[in-house]
């Protein structure tokens, strides 16, 4: 089973996040900020994760740039789930990257089929 | 601007400050329970829609779908089954009614042949006498006068057999009438009561396939109706979390108008600058707050719809698909113990028809027999008639006796041939009515009753098949019943959260109106409040936290004094960009 890596500072977002990809099979790890999520990724293998940009302790970006950094994770699929739709904030998060960009709330059916096509 | 001034907006504001927090927190606890309730509910959701695929699965099996095919091909073999049957036993009648004509025929025959045996028995005697009377030169003669004696005896038995078995034809023949006569409505009546039964059987069957044959299609749009339902719902609970964060920059846009209120050095405003500034923080805040009701309405609105979408597809006909397989087996079973009990009370009544017509067989074979014995009769008459002329002309004149005797017998001997040949043509028509009842009564054989039993056997089991289906739908259904069941019980526990978040959006309200009465003492205290600050400066401050496009038009419209962008109405979700 493909093992996705959730990191939103929001119980709901990540409860939703856990349900939708839960359902079409994939495992879900949680984690509550950018710190929790970097200590997660480094502590198991995750075939893609999905952070939030704006968290307390440590932000999406900064979580993103250190993952990226640890062994294995130079090619995982990191997807941004983002209030956040401003072209600036997109471009430092593709920079830090990002392998794509959501704008909560995310569709349901899209989100899986986008998860489907970075994970195969 | 006066001390008491500062004091005034600050208070009201940490007030309102604390009102949104309460909010935040209850709308977070009721937005816990509500996704949990939904995940509950979409997990009873799936139950119901395994549980209806498994029904749609055993619904399109090909063994189910061929039910009506077979019922359809059953109802036409039993149809053509009864009119073949009411047909024939209409030509029996027919035959029967012949037959007694032909038997009428036969009496006759009988009649004349027992006046010529009365004539030969006393042609018998005549010639006894004569022999006497002749003497020693007619000792020939005793002869004809035995052999009339002996034909004259042996007619008269073979007529009495014939006689005999006529009439006992005659009496069972009257008896085959009356039943025939009784039971050919009868019939007709059975006939036409089984054509209504099965077109009403066939119409049963037929629409509860059609309804059967749509249910697949119900099914999917079951599915995609529960599938967009759920998406609506995580959409709608995602955007709780949006609202949260907007409430938490209304909050820190009251710390920062306070903050600049009491002279915060870190502000960065001048005092001269503090009213117009907080008056336009204050106007910005009560357009996010409303945006965020109207926001807040629409996603918990959104909430309430899709978990009743999702109830009312678990309650839809799908739940009523197993009931619906196992009435039309039902029913189905029925109309075959129907045709069953026909066909068995056809077989019953094609015995006896069966055993009346071997009486016209048996007939047939006596009145040959007789036949045959009248020809060798007619063949000995002339023969005998042959040898006494002559030998009456060997005599000459003392054997005119024994000479008109021979003429007597040429003379019976011809009404005999006549006799004869009537008894061949009664024969001929006993022959033609037996061929004929034959012909009918292949419509009661075996053969013609095998077909209907070909197509009994093939519907009972299609009936099987379908029994299985219905009974694995009913327990399904049952199944789906007890889901369904669970899933109320969660949205009536839903409904009450929706109750509380509507209780707690009225805290909205008092919000605004506290902020809204801070905004009037400002320009009160300052009428030309509103004209004195820089929209600019005001957005760059303000929208320093924003995180959302909203919140950004938002404070645009309140900053020029513009309208209330539209909420969204429906939240559908975005779509993702990749890199």
């Amino acid at each position: 089973m493909r093992r996705i890596l959730s990191v939103d500072d929001s119980t709901s977002i990540r409860q939703m996040v856990n349900f939708t990809l839960g359902k079409a099979g994939y495992e879900v790890v949680e984690a509550v900020d950018g710190k929790d999520g970097l200590d997660k990724a480094g502590a198991g293998k995750f075939d893609l994760i999905i952070t939030d940009l704006n968290m307390p302790n440590m932000d999406g970006i900064q979580m993103m740039t250190a993952v990226r950094k640890l062994p294995g994770y130079t090619f995982t699929p990191i997807l941004m789930l983002t209030t956040e739709s401003q072209a600036e904030k997109k471009d430092a998060g593709r920079k830090a990257g990002a392998t794509g960009w959501i704008v909560k709330p995310f569709n349901a059916e899209q989100l899986i089929s986008v998860i489907q096509k970075l994970v195969k | 601007m006066s001390s008491a001034t500062k004091i005034d907006v600050a208070g009201p504001l940490k007030k309102a400050t604390g009102e949104l927090q309460a909010l935040a927190i209850t709308t977070e606890t009721e937005i816990g329970g509500v996704a949990r309730a939904f995940e509950g509910l979409a997990g009873y959701a799936d139950t119901i829609m395994l549980l209806a695929a498994a029904i749609v699965e055993c619904v399109e099996n090909e063994s189910v779908r061929s039910v009506l095919p077979k019922v359809q091909a059953l109802g036409a073999a039993a149809r053509q089954f009864m009119e073949e049957r009411l047909q024939a036993t209409a030509g029996i009648l027919e035959t029967v009614t012949k037959e007694v004509n032909v038997l009428g025929e036969l009496s006759r025959v009988t009649q004349g042949q027992a006046a010529i045996a009365i004539e030969t028995k006393a042609l018998s005697v005549l010639t006894n006498i004569e022999v006497a009377h002749l003497g020693d030169v007619g000792a020939g003669f005793q002869y004809l006068a035995r052999e009339l004696a002996g034909f004259s005896k042996s007619v008269t038995d073979d007529i009495q057999e014939l006689a005999r078995h006529t009439e006992v034809r005659r009496a069972a023949i009257e008896g085959t009438r009356r039943v025939l006569s009784d039971e050919l409505p009868c019939l007709r009546e059975s006939v036409a009561r089984m054509e209504v039964d099965l077109a009403n059987a066939l119409a049963t069957v037929e629409s509860s396939l059609t309804q059967l044959s749509g249910a697949p299609a119900q099914f999917r749009s079951g599915v995609e109706d529960i599938a967009r339902q759920i998406a609506g719902a995580v959409t709608a609970i995602q955007t709780h979390d949006i609202t949260r964060q907007q409430i938490e920059h209304v909050q820190e846009g009251f710390a920062l108008i306070a903050a600049e209120m009491c002279g915060d050095e870190n502000s960065g405003a001048g005092a001269d600058q503090a009213l117009p500034r907080a008056y336009a923080g204050l106007t910005i805040q009560m357009y996010q707050l409303r945006a965020i009701k109207e926001t807040v309405a629409n996603w918990a609105s959104q909430i309430r719809t899709c978990m009743g979408g999702i109830l009312k597809v678990s309650a839809s006909d799908m739940v009523g698909i197993g009931p619906m397989v196992l009435e039309q087996e039902r029913n189905a079973s029925s109309q075959l113990a129907q045709i069953e009990r026909l066909e068995r009370e056809s077989q019953a009544y094609s015995e006896r028809i069966q055993g009346t017509l071997g009486g016209l067989s048996s007939l047939m074979q006596l009145v040959g027999e007789h036949l045959q014995k009248s020809k060798s009769v007619r063949n000995r008459l002339q023969l005998l008639t042959f040898n006494s002329i002559i030998e009456a002309s060997h005599l000459g004149t003392q054997a005119h006796v024994i000479l008109a005797i021979a003429k007597s017998i040429k003379g019976v001997s011809a009404d005999w041939g006549q006799i004869t040949d009537q008894s061949g043509n009664a024969m001929q028509e006993l022959m033609v009515l037996v061929k004929h009842a034959n012909e009918l009564m292949e419509a009661f054989s075996e053969a013609a009753s095998e077909k209907l039993r070909e197509a009994q056997a093939q519907t009972r089991t299609s009936l099987e098949n379908l029994r299985t289906a219905a009974a694995f739908a009913a327990r399904q259904a049952q199944e789906m019943k007890v889901a369904t069941g669970k899933m109320q019980d969660k949205i009536a526990k839903v409904g009450s959260t929706g109750d509380l978040l509507d209780a707690c959006f009225d805290r909205f309200d008092v919000v605004l109106t506290e902020v809204e009465e801070v905004r009037r003492q400002l320009e009160i205290d300052d009428p030309g409040v509103k004209q004195r600050y820089d929209p600019d400066e005001m957005e760059q401050l303000f929208s320093a936290s924003y995180t959302t496009e909203m919140e950004r038009e938002v404070l645009r419209a309140a900053l020029r004094g513009k309208a209330l962008p539209v909420a969204q109405t429906t939240l559908a979700g975005n779509s993702a960009e990749l890199f």
